[in-house]
């Protein structure tokens, strides 16, 4: 332990005895590890905002939708299309809607001539969807039992068509839908997995049914929320669970797949940019056997005294490689902090959330060091191969 | 030399040979040397340049191995030592003063006083301690924080002196202690190395200088690679 204590201690004392040459020691491991935690960490960063919606809304979102193998107009799901899909053991919630069309809707009647071109979407709804979807209200209420049963003209809205029509939180008003006067009593927050949904219009399903259809109500989509282990098999499962013996096909889809694919680091930049670190890193490392070299040349007389003094070779050769590792581990710990500030740095301008993953901090002080054991293994053996009657120049 | 045969042989070289270089380039620097070294002796080994005093030295300091011939220091046969334990036997039993002091100029002089005690699993504490003392028996105590550019030749060679005695060491080697001083230096360092040698340890002095070999209690003079003399002058 004491002999450990020695090696350390004239480790630091040479280093400390030559500052500028240390200093430039440290540079290449430290740009190097630097570059590659900045290269990975801002192309993560980069997608940062994404990864973290991902985390957030989870990727167990499947919607499953209606859709005619002949080309039919408006094709439909099963009437009992939730109970299908909730034999399946792997979904945990389900909630059917049905996509309207040609209904206008207008909030007041300067407006009309706008939303007869652009129709705000109507969505007939049962009381369950938002907490499949897992989204709160931003205020008032969602559509419940009694709006179902009683088939009470109570409308919901998107948070984006509230802020259209400057809807005010817990304020009742009326909105025309198809000629008929609705209640709005309530605002949904926005949809992230489903953008639509933020300009939408949501009635219940059995005041859509009398005030719209002529015929019974049939969804025509459901959003089912599964075991978030088991997406894939649970959205074929769901496919055939549905479909089984009804006339049209059925499409699922796993909502956060296009998300997460956008939240896919670009690969391709992030190999470049530390392949430049490393490339950075080994000229480092050269860089360290070079001035390490060139050093032994210098302490010759010092080695030589040494080895009078009776420290033997093994000594000398591991007395130059600790130095090395010294710098390794300075170097690598101070480049991972000039990391880390390149990215907080980049990722504030750019307005990025910070993303490192935790592995690269260890891995770029590793990578330091071994490279900082692998330049200085050439010079200690050089150091501890000198003989002290060559170096004292005695006589 | 009947006196000092009461004193145990510190070490012994018998037939010492040494050549460099082979075939026709070959150089005997040493030929067929047998010599003693014992507890309690103040020798001196005196001669021309190119008289094989320099790799009497090498040897003396197990630095280096004889061509032929058998060195035992401290009853151990260091000829037959790999250069692994043969260093070990070297950092116990012998210290070095150099012409040239060879202080390490990055370390002050409690610094380099201390090197010789490295890695022989020393407290710190203790390690500091002990080359503490040893600055104070040089009278350089009060400079040991000092590096060696700020300090005269004098001091830097007592300071070299102090790291020669801290491992208390059964041979001191001085190779031409004096050869970079002033008279007045070099008197002091004479002075300090004729009082180190006592009924455990014996000082050798390498020199070419007749003076300092003469101020020696022993003299062996060598030319041509081989001694010629070995007297007792005190």
């Amino acid at each position: 332990m004491n002999v450990f204590r020695d090696l350390v201690r004239v480790a630091m004392t040479g280093l400390l005895a030559r500052k500028i040459r240390t200093l430039l020691l440290l540079l290449g491991p430290m740009i190097g590890v630097a570059a590659i935690i900045a290269a990975v960490g801002l192309t993560d960063s980069a997608k940062g905002d994404l990864k973290a919606k991902v985390a957030e809304l989870g990727t167990n979102l499947i919607e499953a939708s209606a859709s005619s193998s002949f080309g039919g107009q408006n094709p439909t799901l099963p009437e009992d299309v939730v109970e299908r899909a909730l034999t399946v053991t792997t979904v945990e919630s389900v909630a059917p809607i049905v996509e309207l069309s040609n209904i206008i809707v207008t909030p007041y009647e300067e407006a009309r001539e706008k939303y007869e071109t652009v129709p705000i979407p109507v969505v007939a709804v049962t009381p369950e969807l938002p907490d499949v979807l897992e989204v709160p209200l931003v205020g008032g209420r969602w559509i419940n039992d009694f709006d179902e049963q009683a088939g009470a003209r109570s409308a919901v809205i998107g948070v984006g068509l509230a802020r259209e029509f400057g809807v005010l939180p817990e304020e009742l008003r009326t909105i025309d839908i198809g000629g008929h006067d609705y209640t709005v009593v309530g605002v949904l927050d926005s949809v992230q997995l489903e953008p639509g949904f933020d300009t939408a219009v949501f009635i219940p399903f059995s005041r859509a049914e009398s005030d719209f259809l002529d015929d019974d109500i049939l969804p025509n989509k459901i959003y089912a929320r599964v075991d978030p282990n088991r997406v894939d098999e649970s959205a074929d499962a769901l496919t055939t669970a549905i479909s089984l013996g009804g006339p049209d096909e059925v499409k699922t889809d796993v909502k956060s797949e296009a998300l997460e694919l956008a939240a896919q680091s670009d690969r391709q930049l992030q190999l470049i940019v530390v392949s430049m670190g490393l490339l950075a890193i080994i000229v480092g490392g050269l860089g360290i056997a070079n001035v390490m070299s060139i050093s032994v040349i210098q302490r010759s007389a010092e080695i030589g005294i040494r080895r009078a003094l009776g420290h033997t070779r093994r000594i000398i050769a591991v007395q130059f490689l600790l130095e090395a590792i010294v710098v390794g581990v300075i170097g690598g710990v101070f480049g991972v902090l000039l990391g880390m500030l390149s990215i907080f740095i980049g990722a504030s301008i750019a307005g990025w959330v910070f993303v490192m993953a935790p592995w690269l901090a260890p891995a770029g002080i590793l990578l330091a060091i071994t490279i900082s054991v692998m330049a200085g293994l050439y010079p200690a053996r050089r150091a501890a191969r000198l003989e002290p009657l060559e170096t004292l120049r005695l006589g | 030399m009947q006196e000092s045969s009461t004193h145990e042989v510190l070490m012994q070289l018998d037939g010492v040979s040494r050549c460099y270089g082979s075939g026709e380039a070959t150089v005997w620097a040493l030929r067929d040397v047998s010599l003693s070294i014992r507890s309690g002796d103040f020798v001196s080994i005196v001669g021309p340049s190119g008289s094989g005093k320099s790799t009497m030295l090498g040897l003396l300091g197990c630095l280096d191995v004889p061509t032929s011939g058998t060195i035992t220091v401290g009853g151990v046969e260091v000829t037959r030592l790999a250069d692994g334990p043969r260093t070990l036997v070297r950092g116990r039993s012998i210290g070095f003063v150099f012409q040239q002091f060879h202080l390490i100029p990055h370390l002050d002089a409690l610094g380099n006083v201390e090197t010789a005690l490295l890695y022989r699993d020393l407290r710190p504490a203790e390690r500091r301690e002990r080359a503490m003392a040893s600055l104070e028996r040089v009278g350089l105590a009060h400079r040991g924080d000092h590096r060696p550019v700020q300090l005269s030749g004098g001091e830097q060679q007592r300071v070299a002196l102090a790291r020669a005695l801290v491992t208390e060491p059964k041979i001191l080697l001085a190779d031409e202690p004096t050869g970079a001083l002033d008279t007045k230096n070099a008197a002091n360092v004479m002075e300090i190395l004729g009082g180190l040698q006592s009924e455990e340890r014996a000082v050798v002095i390498v020199t070419h200088d007749t003076g300092i070999a003469n101020s020696a209690a022993r003299k062996v003079s060598m030319l041509d690679g081989r001694i010629v003399s070995d007297e007792v002058l005190r």
